[in-house]
């Protein structure tokens, strides 16, 4: 098995930042941090990614694996460039939230766990995001948007199709989330 | 001796030391609470829910800190608002646990509704139907019905390969994770995990190569349900046909106890070994075999075993009689001879093959030759006759030397490991080579290929001073004769001049290269004598074809297949394997168990002692043995160590904890509990009397030792060859340092 080098060489001081976290015999331990700079380069946790991730934590890639399967924010497969976590939960659900799933799904012209063909959006359903009380709620790139509307999801949906390229969701309403 | 607690289950009063769980002190006085996470051999997750019950506790005054009494003097005992899962539950004092409540029933009733929701229920068609605890625990406490909409079932992945030798079914799986929980703690090879949660999770494979573990196959014996099956067996029987025979395994010194599946094939017409599993034996292999043991027996049943004895005529090898065969042996030993034997023969036939050279004066010697150097050092120094590796922790050093455990004696390495990791024993290692066993060292050594008896005399004699116990596996890799015994004697000393000879948790345990490589020394140390150039004729019995052999003018080969060493010979004695016959191995630390006969006779080949007493009979020796008991008892009687040992003694059996077999298939897994006997070990030379320290010449190594690979599990040789399901696992390529 080739080894995949693609992290070490590009992000080789953020690695040993997160790795001196931890004390060397618990250095599995940065396998979250890990994730989320090995999916940000590798645009996803692709199968490299996770077998780079484990040959810097000694891990068996298949211990990787199982992390990146249980937590809905690694994607295993490619995503878009906005992706958009619909919570479907039942607090959301009685807040109307499978019709906005289905506008969603109609605005974006895709099913929910689906690309749209240029790229640019992936739309899933979620379990709760933990912002019931603004329900329905909504997560584009990790940030929240809360008590959405078909208009307001329009209007973001629009914005983000033409925006100039800064990755960041134009809003009303959200709130960052500072996962690392 | 433990703290002892005392609690009530189901009224019954039960004792148990302070940490048992409430399961197992249930199982202790004969209440079974169904489990399906749960295996006693396992750290207990609380994942399923079946071991949901009732639990108590007395009543604590907050104030006094004493336990509340009523009116009769009683203690007041409060129940939990819910039940509790008796397997991630410690007992406690005073506990009174309910297991057959409504309450209870319900809870059992209901997780198996949920279990079997979207379960596909192919019981006909699942390897595991009629040795299911999914099957059995359902027929004894599941719902008879299911309120669940059929059409509403998940469907999954049938036949997926999580390697070529382990076949995963998605549907059947109950997300228990004990094969998840095995890989990783007692085979520290995490290969198995879940993936995804809720209703989408499953087991994966991620590794590279997939699921391929030397010790893979026990989780289909733990695996509560058919989720699991081995290449092996899969659709190639039903349990309710095999028949069970107390076997024991040859490949390597551990002596792992198995369970000869056989049944009767109408296709040929014979009997056939459908698979092998393990046989519980808490001092040798508890419930675990490797893989190697598991499905290397194809060899019994291959198309070039020997039926018939052949000669050679014309330059071809043809059949001939037994009568023949037997003369012609006899004539051609009576010329300068020289024998040598294979250490896979039963201690019966070697005992009658050491009598029968010192009676006709043949030369005669073990192969592989190496051990025969140093076995004598492992017996005097030998680990304890009541030796016991779960008493192994901390406190205690285990040192490795020159050898690789998981290669050389898998289950030794489980067991070894566990005791460094679970049990905080100190682990050194000492090898040229990184092994597996190096990621648990506390300290490692390293030194030239070859100079392992260099290394060792380096050392002073007294650093392992301070230690409870002192247990040194040592190997023999890359060296030669004379540098193998120095290490084993300077290995000695360590131990006799430390205080640790004779001690029951210390002392040498060699890594042979087979089953019964201490029990063929035993049996020929006395009639050993070398081979010279005068040798006329060669009878080889049982000598792998890479064993290096003298020239001889007539080469009797006797072997259970025909290998290329029989190709090239004059006269070939057809034997029968171990699966057809019975007798006894020694293994490398000195029990000696015995194994019986799985298999009907093949064709016309014998049991070796038979052939040997034969040829001698035309010796004019008087034996008249019928049956390899007899043998023993006259081993008994002549191999001074093996004096108090006799088949009533090794074939007894005790109850073992856990109780595992059929009637706890649910708790242990498909492992056979142990009827054949758990065997005995002989006194090693220092429980009996003090022993000085060897006198050690420390050698120049020589090329001789780099010359032999190493010895991989899955190295190339005729028996492992014949089992299509490992052939692709061969290493055929020897290590380098
Ligand atoms: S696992 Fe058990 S219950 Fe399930 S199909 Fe197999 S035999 Fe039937
Ligand atoms: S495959 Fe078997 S042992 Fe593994 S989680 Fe599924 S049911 Fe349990
Ligand atoms: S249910 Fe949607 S955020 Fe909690
Ligand atoms: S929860 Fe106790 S056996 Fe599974």
């Amino acid at each position: 098995m080739e080894a995949h080098h693609l992290l070490r060489e590009k992000r080789t001081s953020e690695i040993e930042a997160i790795l001196a976290k931890y004390p060397p015999e618990r250095k599995r331990s940065a396998i979250m941090p890990l994730l989320y700079l090995a999916q940000e380069e590798y645009g996803y946790c692709s199968p490299e990614a996770m077998r780079e991730v484990a040959e810097i934590l000694d891990l068996d890639p298949t211990e990787v694996k199982s992390i990146v399967g249980f937590y809905t924010m690694f994607f295993e497969h490619p995503v878009g460039k906005y992706v958009i976590d619909v919570c479907d939960d039942l607090p959301c659900a009685l807040r109307g939230a499978d019709q906005f799933v289905s506008h969603c799904e109609r605005k974006l012209g895709i099913r929910a766990g689906q690309t749209t063909p240029d790229g640019k959006f992936t739309l899933r359903t979620v379990m709760c995001i933990a912002a019931c009380d603004r329900a329905p709620v909504i997560q584009v790139n990790r940030v929240y948007h809360y008590d959405m509307t078909e208009e307001a999801f329009d209007r973001l949906v629009d914005a983000l199709a033409n925006e100039n390229g800064t990755g960041e969701a134009p809003n009303e309403q959200k709130q960052g989330l500072d996962v690392l | 001796m433990a703290e002892l607690v005392n609690l009530t289950i189901d009224g019954i009063s039960v004792r148990v030391p302070k940490g048992t769980l409430v399961v197992d002190a249930a199982k202790s006085v004969g209440i079974d609470i169904p489990v399906f996470c749960y295996h006693p051999k396992l750290k207990p997750v609380g994942m399923c829910r079946m071991c949901l019950v009732d639990i108590g506790t007395p009543k604590i005054d907050p104030a006094t800190r004493q336990v509340v009494r009523d009116e009769k003097g009683q203690p007041v005992i409060v129940f939990g608002p819910k039940l509790t899962t008796a397997c991630t539950t410690p007992v406690s004092e005073g506990m009174v646990v309910r297991t057959a409540t409504e309450q209870v029933r319900a809870a059992r009733e209901d997780v198996l509704e949920f279990l079997l929701a979207s379960h596909p229920l192919d019981c006909p068609i699942c390897d595991k139907g009629g040795e299911c605890p999914l099957q059995n625990l359902t027929m004894a406490h599941g719902p008879t019905v299911s309120r669940f909409d059929y059409d509403l079932k998940f469907h999954n992945d049938k036949h997926v390969p999580l390697g070529d030798l382990i076949f995963l079914d998605r549907e059947r799986c109950i997300q228990c994770g004990r094969c998840v929980r095995f890989q990783s703690e007692i085979a520290d090879d995490p290969v198995l995990q879940f993936h995804d949660r809720g209703r989408g999770m499953e087991i994966v494979t991620f590794s590279d190569p997939p699921f391929d573990s030397y010790f893979g196959g026990n989780t289909t014996d733990i695996c509560p349900v058919g989720a699991l099956t081995t290449a092996d067996f899969r659709f190639k029987a039903r349990p309710w046909e095999l028949k069970t025979t107390p076997s024991l395994c040859t490949h390597c010194a551990v002596g792992c106890n198995l369970a000869l599946n056989t049944r009767l094939e109408t296709k040929t017409g014979g009997y056939e070994i459908k698979r092998v599993m393990p046989r519980q034996n808490e001092q040798v292999n508890e419930i675990w075999i490797c893989d190697k043991g598991r499905y290397v027996h194809h060899f019994t049943r291959a198309e070039d075993r020997l039926h018939y004895p052949l000669i050679r005529q014309d330059g071809k090898l043809v059949e001939t009689t037994w009568e023949q065969a037997l003369r012609i042996a006899a004539d051609r030993l009576e010329r300068p001879s020289a024998i040598l034997v294979g250490d896979r023969i039963a201690n019966e036939d070697a005992f009658l093959i050491a009598q029968f050279a010192k009676a006709i004066g043949a030369a005669l010697e073990q192969r592989p030759a190496l051990p025969a150097h140093y076995a004598d050092v492992a017996r005097a120094v030998g680990i304890g006759s009541d030796a016991d590796f779960k008493q192994l922790g901390a406190g205690d050093v285990i040192l490795v030397v020159n050898g690789d455990v998981e290669e050389e004696a898998p289950v030794w390495f489980l067991r070894l490991r566990q005791a460094v990791v679970d049990r905080g024993a100190k682990l050194i290692v000492a090898h040229h080579r990184s092994t597996k066993m190096h990621r648990y060292a506390a300290a490692i050594h390293r030194y030239e290929v070859g100079q392992a008896a260099k290394w060792a005399a380096s050392q002073r004699a007294d650093w392992l001073q301070g230690a409870r116990n002192v247990l040194i596996v040592f190997g023999d890799e890359h060296l030669d004769g004379s540098s193998a015994r120095a290490l084993a004697q300077t290995l000695a000393n360590w131990l006799i001049l430390g205080g640790f000879a004779g001690k029951p948790n210390s002392g040498l345990l060699p890594l042979y290269p087979h089953a019964n490589t201490q029990g063929v020394f035993d049996m020929l140390e006395h009639a050993t004598r070398p081979a010279n150039e005068t040798t006329d004729t060669l009878w080889l019995v049982g000598v792998g074809a890479d064993e290096p052999a003298p020239r001889a003018n007539f080469i009797i080969v006797q072997d259970i297949l025909l290998t290329e060493r029989a190709k090239r010979a004059d006269l070939v004695l057809p034997a029968l394997s171990f699966a057809e016959r019975e007798g006894t191995f020694t293994s490398g630390d000195r029990r000696v168990q015995r194994f019986y006969r799985a298999l009907p006779p093949l064709g016309e080949a014998k049991p070796d002692w038979w052939i040997v007493q034969e040829i001698a009979r035309r010796f004019e020796l008087p034996w008249r043995y019928e049956a390899p008991a007899q043998i023993f008892a006259a081993i008994a009687q002549q191999v001074p160590r093996y004096a108090e040992l006799s088949y009533e003694r090794i074939s007894r059996v005790e109850p073992q904890w856990p109780p595992m077999g059929r009637e706890d298939l649910y708790y242990g897994g498909t492992v056979y509990d142990n009827t054949g006997g758990l065997g005995a070990r002989y006194a090693a030379d220092a429980e009996r009397s003090a022993l000085s320290p060897y006198d050690v010449h420390v050698p120049e190594p020589t090329l001789a030792g780099l010359e032999r690979t190493p010895r991989l599990l899955y190295r190339d040789g005729e028996l492992i060859r014949r089992s299509a399901v490992l052939r692709a696992h061969i290493v055929a390529e020897p290590l380098t340092a």
